[in-house]
This record gives structure tokens, sequence and C-alpha cells, in this order.
């Protein structure tokens, strides 16, 4: 047996003391869940109850079930207060109102985004599509942008 | 239904007024929410006049409406709900309600 | 709220530790739209600066000190039941600003839901996640989460019991789902065994939890007790970018 093999055994039978460990295990056994798949690709028609789910408004959550949760504080990261700050700032100087930043970060984004991505990154996405769909950037201007500012963080191995 | 314009906001419910949520389509953009559709409510204040959300966020010159804030019975909106006593309250403008009674136009 | 953090990998060896300093794709994003919303004449760094200052700033104590002043002076507590934006001055909130017209997301119809012997209030927002920002400062990443919003209007009770508070049924419990342009706070009941109390030793029980409506003011219950996830890359500390002055 390698060592890393005997490594892993030896966890077993270890007594699970540490709450955090316990919790980490219950939501790791807990997301193992069989499903039906209903394969989506191209579908040619929908019923009424479909049509109205897919084009339901994706932020009305209220009352659609939920199991109860750790509810945590999360301290802000730097970029999340400075894309607080360029969005509200961008509404203060008439690019966009914050009605129009909720359509775009809360339902155009589309479901897989919205419970994906992280909420200032949906933030900030939407001002990202805002500023090129409103014209005031180029949507090559902003790729070469993303990648010029990487350039200044990650060095080239 | 009145007409409006900018100078005379749409304002039909006082408070105390029985109203129902409407049940409009809601394609592209609504923040009315599912679990109030249908649902009838009581008018609990008199907000502001303003856009509505739907124009808004298209940046469209829309109408300016009142907005109100409904009070709903916690049971009249969540058929397993135990508490006879609780109730929940939303906002919402002049033209997603409509009312319960014959006073209004 | 899941623990998803991404990138999780259970049981696989983990990569040797990046030599570079790491930067998020959204940090990446950030500095790319705020370096072309200035080039493009959309604000200038100073108002940038501007609405930073007001950020920081803006915190739950302001909301503190209301309650205490209401709870100290009828007249006062009158005011903010009927003139929000006015009794938020008395604090040293102005909700014009930091614009002259207020921000963006917050507006300017304040109103503050007063507690009863016979009634409870909680708030949700659950389109999104409106909050007092002006004066209660950003809101907690609990009340943002689709699963406080999913819940909160349809399982109060339950929702609040998670947070430690049981309102006997008789009480009623009040839902505010704030999903237009109104700005809600709680004034909660003034408990017992503070009479004789200072503005100060009174608002320090008032904690940002109570003005959500998630706890009752308590005599020693000082903080809102959560666990924190802690951030990579907390405020104010910026990961150097190489050679370039920002």
């Amino acid at each position: 047996m390698s060592k890393s093999m005997l490594a892993i055994n030896r966890s077993w039978g270890k007594v699970m003391a540490s709450r955090p460990e316990l919790r980490e295990q219950h939501e790791l056994i807990g997301s193992i869940q069989p499903a039906l798949h209903y394969p989506q690709n191209w579908t040619y028609a929908t019923s009424h109850s479909m049509f109205k789910a897919y084009t339901h408004p994706l932020h009305d959550v209220g009352g659609q079930p939920d199991v109860p949760v750790y509810y945590e504080e999360k301290e802000e990261e730097d970029w999340e207060l400075r894309t607080y700050v360029l969005c509200e700032t961008l509404g203060w100087k008439g690019a966009w109102n914050a009605e129009e930043r909720r359509r775009r970060a809360d339902v155009d984004i589309g479901y897989t985004q919205y419970l994906g991505i992280p909420y200032y990154g949906r933030w900030l996405l939407a001002a990202a599509r805002m500023l090129v769909d409103n014209k005031h950037i180029k949507v090559y201007e902003l790729q070469q942008k993303i990648d010029e500012v990487r350039a200044r963080y990650v060095k080239q191995q | 239904m009145s007409s409006s314009s900018k100078n005379t906001p749409v304002c039909r419910f006082k408070v105390g007024d029985r109203v129902r949520i409407k049940d409009q389509s809601w394609l592209f953009y609504s923040r009315v929410q599912l679990y109030a559709r249908g649902v009838e409510g009581t008018i609990a204040r008199l907000n502001y006049t303003d856009l509505v959300a739907e124009d808004e966020t298209f940046n469209v010159e829309g109408e300016i409406e009142q907005h109100y804030i409904v009070q709903f019975r916690q049971q009249d909106l969540w058929p397993e709900y135990a508490f006879p006593n609780d109730t929940l309250q939303s906002e919402y403008p002049d033209r997603w309600l409509e009312p319960l009674n014959n006073s209004q136009a | 709220m899941t623990t998803a953090t991404g990138g999780h990998d259970h049981g696989h060896i983990h990569p040797p530790a990046p030599q570079v300093e790491e930067i998020s794709d959204y940090s990446v994003l950030e500095i790319a739209l705020r370096e072309l919303a200035i080039e493009h004449g959309l604000f200038t760094a100073e108002e940038h600066l501007h609405f930073t200052e007001w950020a920081e700033k803006i915190g739950p104590a302001s909301g503190s000190r209301l309650v205490a002043k209401a709870w100290l002076d009828p007249e006062f507590k009158k005011l903010c039941l009927t003139d929000a934006n006015a009794a938020s001055k008395a604090v040293g909130v102005d909700w014009l600003d930091p614009t002259g017209a207020g921000t963006p997301s917050d507006y300017t119809h304040f109103v503050v839901l007063e507690d009863t012997p016979t009634l409870h209030h909680v708030i949700v927002c659950t389109l999104c996640s409106c909050y007092p920002r002006p004066m209660l400062g950003n809101s907690p990443y609990w009340y943002r989460s689709t699963n406080y919003r999913r819940r909160l209007v349809r399982w109060p009770r339950q929702v609040l019991s998670e947070f430690g508070l049981i309102v006997p049924p008789e009480v009623e419990v009040r839902v505010e789902d704030s999903n237009q342009k109104c700005r809600f706070m709680v004034m909660p009941m003034r408990p017992e065994g503070t009479d004789g109390w200072t503005e100060d030793q009174l608002a320090e029980i008032v904690t940002r939890d109570c003005m959500i409506g998630v706890a009752s003011p308590k005599p020693g219950r000082t903080a809102d007790k959560h666990p924190i996830h802690k951030a990579r890359h907390p405020v104010g500390h910026e990961p150097k970018p190489m050679g370039v002055a920002e």
C-alpha cells in the first residue's frame, strides 16, 4: 500500500468530534442527489404552465420552498465595495437607474448565473452589459481592457 | 379607467379600501410577486407617486402613479399558514390593483 | 445560504500554491469597468471617491440612535412615524446624501415600522435586497440570500426561531416585503429592565438585527452573533498590480 492510501484509510474510525467537520460532511452527503433529467435540446412546444415557469421573472422567489441554513455574515471583499460604488456612481451620473440595474442583474441574467454567480458579481456583469448595450463602450474594447488589466496582475509563467 | 398625465397621477384608492392584486402577464419584468397575484388585501398606506417599475427599468417616459402599501392576511396568501393573526404587507402601483367593492370606478 | 465557495475539491490533491497574487475575475472586471467609465467621461475619479466615502461611513449606529431617541422622547417617536426622513436628520442622516437627490438604490421614502405589544414587524425584499442603507449601512449577506427571501414571507415564525426569536402566537407577525421604493426599518419595543437608561445605553442594545426584525433588544444583548465568513481580500487589502500606479 502506498503512503497516501494508508493516510486515507486512517481517517476511518477517527471520532468526528469537530462540528465544522460534521457540518461539511453532512452537506457533502446531502449534495449527492439523484435527479430525473429532462434534457432540453431544441424543444418543439411547451405547456402554458411551463411557458410561465420559463418566463417567470427570476427574482420573484418569495414563497418558494427552501431549507433552514446557517445564516452567516460575510466579510466584504474589496472588489465588492468597489462594485457597489461603481454601480451607484454610474446611477448618480445618469448612465442608468437602479431599476435597470435590478432588471439586468436579477432577471435578464438567466437562472444559471442568478444562482451561480456571487451577488456583487451580478451587479458587475449588469453594469458591463449596460455599458455595452447603451453604447458607452464597445464589447471588443471591454474585452481588451479585461485582458490588459489581468496582465498587470498575473505573471506569465 | 381614467387616464393620467404627468400632472395628475392615477390614484383610485384610499386607506382601508379592499383591493385585489391583478394577475397580468409578467413577460420580461414585473415587481408583482407570484404569491400576491389574485389575492385580496386592504390599502394600508399611500406612499408616493412615481413611475412604475416596468417603465423605469426600460428608461421609458411613463405615467406617474400612486404607489400603495397593501396588507394581506397570511392565511389568504398561503394555504398551510397556521397563525390567524399574522399579516404581510407589500407595495404596488395603482395599475396593478382592482377594487373589490363598487364605490370605486 | 449554502456554503458553496466555489472550487472546493474534495478528495483531490490540491495544486501547489500559486506564485503570484491571485485576483478574481470580478476584481479584474471591476477595475476594467471603472477605468473605462472614467476614460469615457461617465464619471470622474473624484465622484467615485465621494460616493466611496459615503459608503464607508454609513452603518447601523444611526438607526440604533434613532430608536433610542424615540424610546426616550414621545414627540420624537411621533416624528419618526409620521416623517421618518425629517427624523433621520436628528441622527445625522440626510436621505438626500451623497448626491443631493438621494442614492440611486435607496431613494427617499423612508418608513419606520413601530412594534407594539401585539405587533412584531420583520423586513425582507423578496425580489432583490432593498435595504435602508443611509440609516443602517449595507445589508448583511444573509438578508440578500435567496434562502431568506424565499422563506421569510411564508414561514416567518420558523425563520425567526432560527434567529432565536420566538413570537407568541397572539402577537401579530407582520412581514414587510419592500418590493418598490419605500425603505423600511423596525422600531422595536423598549424592553423591560431599562428604566433610567441613557440614550447611549439604550442605543447599545438596538442592534442591526433588531432593526430588521429578526431579533429583539434585551439588556446585555449588545451584538448580533453570527458566524463570519472572512474575505480573501477584505476592504483595504487590495492586491497590488505589478508596476502600475492606481
